[in-house]
């Protein structure tokens, strides 16, 4: 190579790179012109919250003397209580049971609800309406139907000779019958965000396989399943990140109880906060559902690229 | 075409959000309140903030009264009422505190009074007259020798009784003398399955049980309140008092116990003989059922009588800048006679007051005819524990009652397991 | 004409039977609030002996609703609309820009629906009484200005968006502001109706934070204001019910408005 052709390439290098750096700095201000909207209110109200919640953790402190430093103290007091690891595991065992009920209840309703029907408008509203019912009524109906001496659902149960178990007053049951009665009004939601992205989804294409024979089934699977990975992602780390701060059917239908056996780990971190003065621990605990909420959500991100299809 | 319309839109939209933005950052009038001087007298008015529970869903009118009274005595003080219904207070009162935003004044409950003195936030109130009050509840507020809180109200428990349902049994009625084993007799006379008819319903819960302790001639918690003291045979006894009642002589869970007002609904419908309840219970039962035939007595005790007795106060913040116009209004919203007489008069718990004879037109107020017996209850009172982890406390026992009551442990285990839980929370 | 197969006979059979168990606890609620002197324990019937609307009278006298439902209407519109806004922005710059760490802060993006709300409220109470924010309707509206729950969501249509268009919209000399607005905006108007349900909603029904900062009746919303017909030993559940009615009816006819939407989206795409 010769020195000139040398000093030509880099000094047209040179003027690529300023050219180059020139459209990083226009893309960098595009990009915080497009994010400074949300990321400002984000930052005041959520994140320096949080930072304050995580310095919380690491004191003593009821919310009404000054907070005494304790240093990792109220973490390593929580993860070697059995309380704690109680509270995770009825989390985890209601997440396990709720999001595929959740998510393959809230498929099926919003293909059935996706097809030309009469009615359409009507059915796809009063699937809805358990969302937005307050949750005062429907754990009361649902305490009605689960009721282990005359409720619906046991009666259904005694004629197909099945077991009747005693929901809500039974410990071991009392997780799967806020499971139930949380998977029944979230269809409406898992279904709003499946249509919505089911509407997306073109027409022809549907109607191009239906032309070269492929079946309902096959459709499904091969067409729109596909096609509706995105939705599905977005309902699958949702559900997760609201499953692990399951809370409010918890307190109006069982009180966490009986005896504590569907006590979940938001239940314990306001106990701790509002109820017994441990804001420091209640902090601390919301840090270790964050970590675990995190990680799950990581590995999710993580994994997205294997199964989930963007256009 | 379309584009001048959504531009439209879109620029009303954006009008919209910024206007609400800065429009949305002035305070309300709770927290900037116009106080202009007064023009009759010249003078500024010291505004008092006032947070309460107790008025919420009923007594409304009868704080306004009050404090009507109060501020054309005091013409320089203007009070400023905030109500928080009872099932938020707690969270309300605790996050204000904890942003030093708290009213000058607030309620407080006898359960949480100590962790607000212990930690600083009420203010030393000891040179305040408190000879009209009850001693025993002036006592109950003070801390580390200081006065921190004044009385407001107290209220009781005791047995409801449904008179058509004993005569109907052909029972005798209950009297003050009655005992564990009368009421038990009777209760099981007096159910009736097949009718939907219950003979006694006492909730199985923390309040009742420490209650019970002491009826059963037990004690609760050791002479120096450092550890339990109920795993005995008295607090043995009492566990299974609570709990042998469910679905014999009581309704279970699934029978409906627990769901809000079952047992208001069940007496007042005529379909429980007898109910262990407080005396705010008066005017809903006289309302819902003003046809029924019932009374009270003191509630029976075993080897002794002992009845549970509530109250609330009010305090002074330890920041609040109005000190002195604050414990002026405290003194005269707890003990003043327009307190007296309205409280009297709309069944709004209590008064404090030491001299009895100023609720005697309480005793003369029917149903219930035997209003003595609020009075009588009194003489035999179980204290309530006075410890700081009350509500971690109160949860442990709840727990433990319940698995008791479903017949998944034994009244022994469960008092042991009340022990080995609450014993640290004392330390 | 159609023939009626047996397939659409029993999906028709099935579907009306789960709308009807959908419909019920809401039915129960109206006949609840209809009932005199309604009470919940003795579980749900479907006839009501002498209906009234003396519940609905008495949660009007309770309580201020005109003004409490007015509130309501302004924090949960505005709320809505800057979400959009600061949402769909947001969702833009995650699909169609490149830049470092741009998974990191997409990560922290998430991170904050992580935390319990419940321990959040003290600080946050804390700083904005300090900003003497505490109060106002500011206060109210200050967690709900952006949301990465609607971010998320926008991203994930944005991203099924072909980027042949915004590239066919950049020939014609279309800035990102331009796509945004007349190329992405349009063609993720199911995803936009489905969060102007949500966020709604969420604003619609928040109550731990508007109990912790508001203290002036007058900036009441209203859960705050239904909040108050719950007695310390008892309450009027046909009040009760007549006030979650109320509460009920505003989403479902903001669902339905939005509904329209989510189905009309296809329309615009330009794909057909």
């Amino acid at each position: 190579m010769n020195t000139e052709t040398t000093a030509k390439t880099s000094q047209l290098e040179s003027l690529h790179r300023t050219s180059q750096r020139k459209k990083a700095i226009k893309n960098a201000i595009w990009v915080l012109a497009f994010l400074a909207p949300s990321a400002i209110p984000l930052l005041i109200f959520k994140i320096i919250p949080m930072f304050a919640s995580a310095w919380v953790s690491l004191h003593e402190w009821n919310m009404i003397a000054p907070m005494e430093w304790a240093g990792f103290g109220n973490y390593t007091r929580l993860l070697t209580s059995s309380d704690t690891w109680a509270v995770f595991g009825h989390t985890l065992l209601y997440i396990a049971g709720y999001l595929p009920l959740v998510y393959g209840g809230g498929l099926l309703i919003a293909v059935a609800l996706n097809q030309k029907l009469k009615a359409r408008g009507f059915l796809r509203a009063a699937y809805f309406v358990p969302v937005v019912t307050s949750w005062v009524a429907v754990a009361l109906v649902w305490q009605w139907l689960l009721n282990p001496k005359n409720g619906l659902i046991n009666y259904l149960l005694s004629l197909v000779n099945l077991p009747q178990p005693g929901w809500w007053t039974d410990p071991t049951w009392a997780i799967p019958s806020v499971i139930l009665a949380s998977a029944w009004k979230d269809l409406g939601f898992v279904m709003v965000i499946l249509l919505a992205g089911l509407q997306a989804i073109p027409q022809e294409i549907q109607e191009a396989a239906a032309v070269d024979g492929a079946g309902r089934w096959r459709r499904f699977w091969n067409i729109t399943f596909p096609l509706l990975t995105p939705s599905t992602f977005f309902v699958v780390v949702i559900s997760l990140i609201n499953g692990f701060q399951v809370f409010d059917q918890v307190y109006v239908m069982t009180g966490g109880g009986p005896s504590g056996a569907s006590r979940v780990v938001v239940s314990r971190i306001y106990d701790l906060a509002f109820r017994y003065g441990e804001a420091g621990a209640a902090s601390a605990l919301s840090w270790i559902l964050f970590a675990f909420i995190l990680g799950i959500t990581a590995v999710q991100m993580y994994g997205q690229r294997k199964w989930v299809n963007y256009a | 075409m379309k584009k001048p319309p959504r531009r439209t839109a879109l620029f009303a939209c954006s009008v919209l959000v910024i206007a609400g933005l800065v429009a949305g950052c002035s305070q309300g009038s709770a927290t900037n309140p116009d106080s202009k001087p007064s023009q009759s007298g010249g003078t500024t008015q010291t505004i008092v903030r006032y947070m309460n529970f107790s008025s919420n869903d009923g007594h409304e009118a009868d704080l306004q009264a009050i404090i009507t009274a109060f501020e054309s005595e005091n013409p320089d003080i203007k009070i400023q009422v905030e109500t928080v219904p009872y099932a938020d207070y707690a969270a309300k009162l605790l996050t204000a505190v904890s942003g030093g935003a708290e009213a000058d004044t607030f309620e407080l409950e006898y359960a949480s009074f100590i962790s607000y003195a212990k930690s600083g936030a009420l203010a030393d109130i000891s040179g305040i007259d408190t000879s009209a009050y009850t001693p025993s509840l002036i006592k109950a507020y003070q801390f580390d020798g200081k006065q921190y809180a004044l009385p407001e109200s107290f209220s009781n428990v005791v047995l409801f009784y449904n008179k058509d349902l004993f005569d109907a049994a052909q029972l005798d009625y209950p009297i003050n003398s009655w005992t564990w084993a009368d009421e038990q007799a009777a209760a099981e006379k007096l159910t009736d399955k097949e009718k939907g008819i219950w003979g006694d319903y006492q909730p199985i819960s923390y309040n009742e049980y420490y209650k019970a302790v002491a009826q059963a001639g037990g004690q609760f918690l050791n002479a120096d309140s450092s550890a339990t003291a109920f795993n005995s045979a008295a607090g043995i006894k009492a566990v299974e008092w609570l709990t042998d009642k469910s679905g014999t002589t009581m309704p279970t869970d699934a029978d409906g116990a627990n769901t809000p007002d079952f047992d208001t609904n069940l007496f007042t419908s005529g379909k429980l003989a007898m109910w262990h309840t407080g005396i705010w219970m008066f005017g809903t039962v006289a309302d819902k059922a003003p046809n029924m035939n019932w009374d009270i007595v003191v509630e029976p005790g075993d080897t002794q009588k002992a009845s549970a007795m509530f109250s609330n106060a009010v305090a002074v913040s330890a920041k609040s800048k109005v000190q002195d116009a604050a414990k002026k209004w405290l003194a005269y919203y707890t003990a003043s006679q327009k307190t007296i007489d309205t409280r009297l008069a709309k069944s709004w718990e209590l008064p404090p007051v030491a001299d009895q004879s100023k609720l005697d037109t309480y005793l003369t107020l029917t149903p219930p005819a035997n209003r003595e017996a609020v009075f009588e209850s009194l003489n035999a009172v179980a204290l309530a524990p006075v410890v700081v982890k009350q509500q971690e406390m109160q949860d442990i026992i709840n727990d433990e009652l319940a698995a008791v009551s479903a017949g998944r442990i034994s009244a022994q285990d469960a008092v042991k397991n009340m022990q080995t839980k609450i014993d640290p929370l004392l330390k | 004409m159609r023939k009626i197969s047996l397939r659409s006979i029993l999906l028709y059979l099935a579907l009306a039977f789960g709308a009807a168990v959908m419909l019920f606890p809401f039915l129960w609620t109206v006949i609840t609030s209809i009932t005199p002197q309604g009470n919940l324990s003795d579980g749900p019937s479907l006839i009501v002996d002498n209906p009234t609307l003396a519940a609905y009278t008495e949660l009007f006298d309770s309580i201020p609703l005109p003004r409490i439902i007015i509130n309501s209407f302004f924090i949960a519109i505005l709320s809505t609309l800057l979400q959009l806004i600061t949402g769909s922005l947001a969702a833009y710059a995650f699909s169609r820009f490149e830049f470092k760490g741009k998974q990191f802060v997409f990560g922290c993006y998430l991170a904050t629906l992580m935390i319990p709300l419940q321990v959040l409220v003290a600080p946050l109470f804390i700083m904005l009484t300090k900003m003497q924010l505490n109060d106002s309707y500011f206060a109210l509206l200050a967690p709900n200005i952006a949301s990465a729950f609607g971010i998320f969501l926008l991203k994930q249509s944005i991203d099924g968006v072909p980027r042949e268009l915004d590239e066919a919209a950049r020939i014609d000399g279309a800035g990102h502001l331009r796509i945004w607005a007349q190329v992405v905006m349009p063609l993720t108007k199911p995803a936009m109706a489905a969060l102007i349900v949500f966020a709604f909603m969420e604003s619609w029904n928040s109550f731990l934070w508007p109990l912790v900062v508001i203290r002036s009746p007058e900036l009441m919303t209203l859960p705050l204001g239904l909040s108050y017909l719950q007695g310390q030993f008892t309450t009027e559940w046909n009040v009760v019910m007549a006030g979650s009615v109320v509460s009920i009816v505003p989403i479902v006819i903001v669902y339905l408005f939005a509904q329209k939407h989510i189905i009309a989206g296809m329309a615009h795409t330009g794909l057909k």
